[in-house]
């Protein structure tokens, strides 16, 4: 099963993202959104963790992707690997997510791709059918 | 999704009726050619016209300008005024990621003559010395202590430091320095993210560009400004960086939150949004404001590596070079402005994503050198065709809470960009029409070739024939540094 593909926008980046768990579909997610920003392969040396919570699943999943993006600028550091889990009580999705990754340099532009400024919110899909899910979303680049 | 039907208004406007989806509290305008309308009917822009037309209390209606295209929540292109008297809100999404993006224009005194044969030299010096590329870092380097004095003074800040002049503060929007902004709101990560990149182009449409003035459309006014046909001028375009879009992520995510504690009822989360009034919108206010001042002081400091180069190439000063500032404006930002609605002055809360301020002659805001012309209006187009200097009117006024269009408008993403434009052939183009352009990667070249832009003559011409703005000058380019 393919993780992601990438759809046509007019003026920014369209993915979308395919998983049979809900959980996968934040890790491929993730491996969309670092994919679209560096081919960089580095080993993982660091752990981070993430706690995030919201109303809706859709805006979970915005607000890992926004997250992971404010933590590679801000901190520079690039993701390799995740174990993510997430508790969806109706009316609270929450995510845990153990982040391993390294030191990258976000600004030096031989090891990266695109600027990503962060996911956006608009025409956000999040569709289950009996093969898992299948999410859309935009990149504003 | 229905198709949508638009009613005529006449050659250059359009209606979209409130009645085409219920929720709409005002009809959308759309301001465009049959064709310009044609060729944007493929994406989701005319839709997101309709989307922004359920914000709280929107006034009069909700506007697109001729370059309009595909955005998120708003269009990119897309104008809306909201009354903070009648539970207006702001939308942190009509601002966009990146806050207070703009444009600023220099004259200078050379000609063409004088430019001959050092277009390499200079593009390449451009390349060197202004940082570009993607997540590009400057050597303006500041500290956080500094960088709150950088969220509040703006350009200010940077003439204090040496970089410009005063006199460049009265050529800016809000004299480069919006009042009212508050670096508290800004968060750490905003900070951290803004400190690596104060003084860079950055990557995507951002660019720095050498033009020759190729057409005159009013000899009187650009006199005025100091232009004539066959003279050089310099456009830069830039915004926030990183410090804008961490703003614009914390402030969305928030108010994501405000659509339910408000009872608001929008039909894209894009559109998160939180009464003007509200404590959420306020604290947005300050941090927008933060960051558009940081992406004045970028400009400015830009603007002087530029001033910088060009006395390197020609051996002068750019004070004797006459690299003065004519304008710089703001294209993503939300802006309280006086506007008649109903016979009576309002003060309202502007969003402009993607669309230009266009104060007629007499605006008081404007500074006493542009109180007869009217605003100095900037809009780029694409790297292989020409860009214009207009002025704004007393009809932007009237009709569209006094703003116009801000660029060419894409008509084709970035992927399919990647997949039909051969960058050699584009080069050889750009190379036969004497166009030399430098950039980080070839990518960025290919995703912004023109052709994935719309004819910017098209996009004027409805500005000029509906009258919200007018044409001064024409300017093509000779040299570009893409981020």
């Amino acid at each position: 099963m393919k993780k992601y593909e990438i759809l046509e926008h007019t003026a920014d980046i369209r993915a979308r993202i395919f998983a049979r768990k809900k959980e996968d579909l934040f890790v491929n997610s993730a491996i969309c959104l670092f994919g679209l920003l560096t081919d960089k392969k580095i080993t993982a040396e660091k752990i981070r963790h993430i706690e995030l919570s919201a109303a809706k699943l859709d805006d979970l999943l915005i607000f890992w992707l926004n997250e992971l993006i404010s933590v590679f600028y801000s901190y520079k550091f690039l993701p390799v690997d995740y174990a993510v889990s997430i508790d969806d009580s109706p009316g609270a999705q929450k995510l845990v997510a153990k982040i391993a990754g390294g030191d990258f340099d976000p600004y030096d532009s031989k090891n990266v791709k695109s600027e990503v400024k962060a996911a956006t919110y608009h025409n956000l899909k999040i569709e289950e059918d009996r093969n898992g899910f299948i999410a859309e979303i935009i990149f504003d680049v | 999704m229905a198709e949508i039907s638009f009613e005529r208004i006449d050659d250059f406007r359009f209606r979209i009726p409130k009645s085409y989806k219920p929720g709409m509290r005002v009809d959308g305008i759309i301001y465009a050619t049959e064709k310009l309308l044609s060729g944007a009917k493929n994406d989701n822009a005319f839709e997101q016209v309709a989307n922004v037309a359920f914000l709280p209390g929107i006034v009069k209606h909700s506007l697109a300008m001729p370059d309009i295209h595909w955005g998120y929540g708003f269009p990119i292109g897309g104008v809306a005024a909201t009354d903070p008297d009648d539970d207006g809100v702001i939308s942190p999404g009509g601002v966009g990621y990146d806050i207070n993006c703009g444009v600023r224009l220099l004259r200078t005194n050379l000609t063409l003559d004088d430019v001959q044969g050092k277009i390499s030299n200079i593009v390449n010096k451009l390349y060197q010395d202004v940082p570009s590329g993607i997540g590009s870092t400057g050597d303006v380097r500041v500290s956080v202590k500094e960088e709150r004095r950088v969220l509040l003074d703006g350009a200010k800040w940077a003439v204090a430091q040496g970089f410009g002049v005063k006199e460049d503060l009265e050529s800016c929007e809000e004299f480069g320095a919006i009042e009212g902004a508050d670096p508290d709101s800004v968060s750490e990560r905003a900070y951290i993210r803004g400190k690596e990149q104060t003084g860079t182009l950055g990557s995507g449409n951002h660019f720095l560009e050498v033009q020759v003035i190729n057409d005159v459309f009013d000899a009187k006014i650009a006199e005025k400004f100091g232009l004539r046909l066959g003279q050089i001028t310099v456009m830069i375009h830039s915004g926030s960086r990183g410090l804008g879009y961490q703003v614009c992520d914390d402030y969305v995510r928030q108010m994501i939150g405000c659509l339910s504690k408000y009872a608001i009822n929008v039909p894209d989360r894009q559109l998160a949004c939180a009464p003007v009034n509200s404590p959420e919108a306020k604290k947005y206010i300050g941090a927008m404001r933060a960051a558009a001042n940081y992406a004045w002081a970028n400009r400015q400091v830009l603007m002087h590596l530029t001033r910088l180069v060009f006395e390197k190439v020609f051996s002068k000063s750019w004070q004797s070079l006459g690299m003065d500032l004519i304008y710089d404006v703001a294209h993503n930002i939300a802006k309280f402005e006086k506007h008649i609605v109903d016979g009576k002055s309002k003060l309202l809360c502007v969003h402009r994503k993607g669309a230009t301020r266009s104060f007629g002659p007499g605006h008081p805001e404007l500074p006493e050198k542009y109180q007869e012309t009217g605003q100095p209006v900037i809009i780029p187009g694409d790297m292989g065709r020409a860009s214009y200097l207009l002025v704004g009117t007393k009809k932007s006024e009237e009709e569209t809470f006094a703003s116009t269009c801000h660029g060419a408008g894409r008509v084709s993403s970035r992927h399919e960009a990647l997949r039909n434009i051969d960058i050699d052939v584009l080069m050889k183009e750009l190379k036969v029409k004497g166009i030399e352009v430098r950039a980080t990667g070839k990518k960025t070249i290919v995703e912004e070739a023109p052709s994935v832009y719309k004819n910017i003559d098209d996009v004027i011409e409805v500005v000029q024939e509906s009258g919200i703005s007018r044409k001064i000058c024409r300017m093509r380019p000779l040299c570009v540094v893409k981020g």
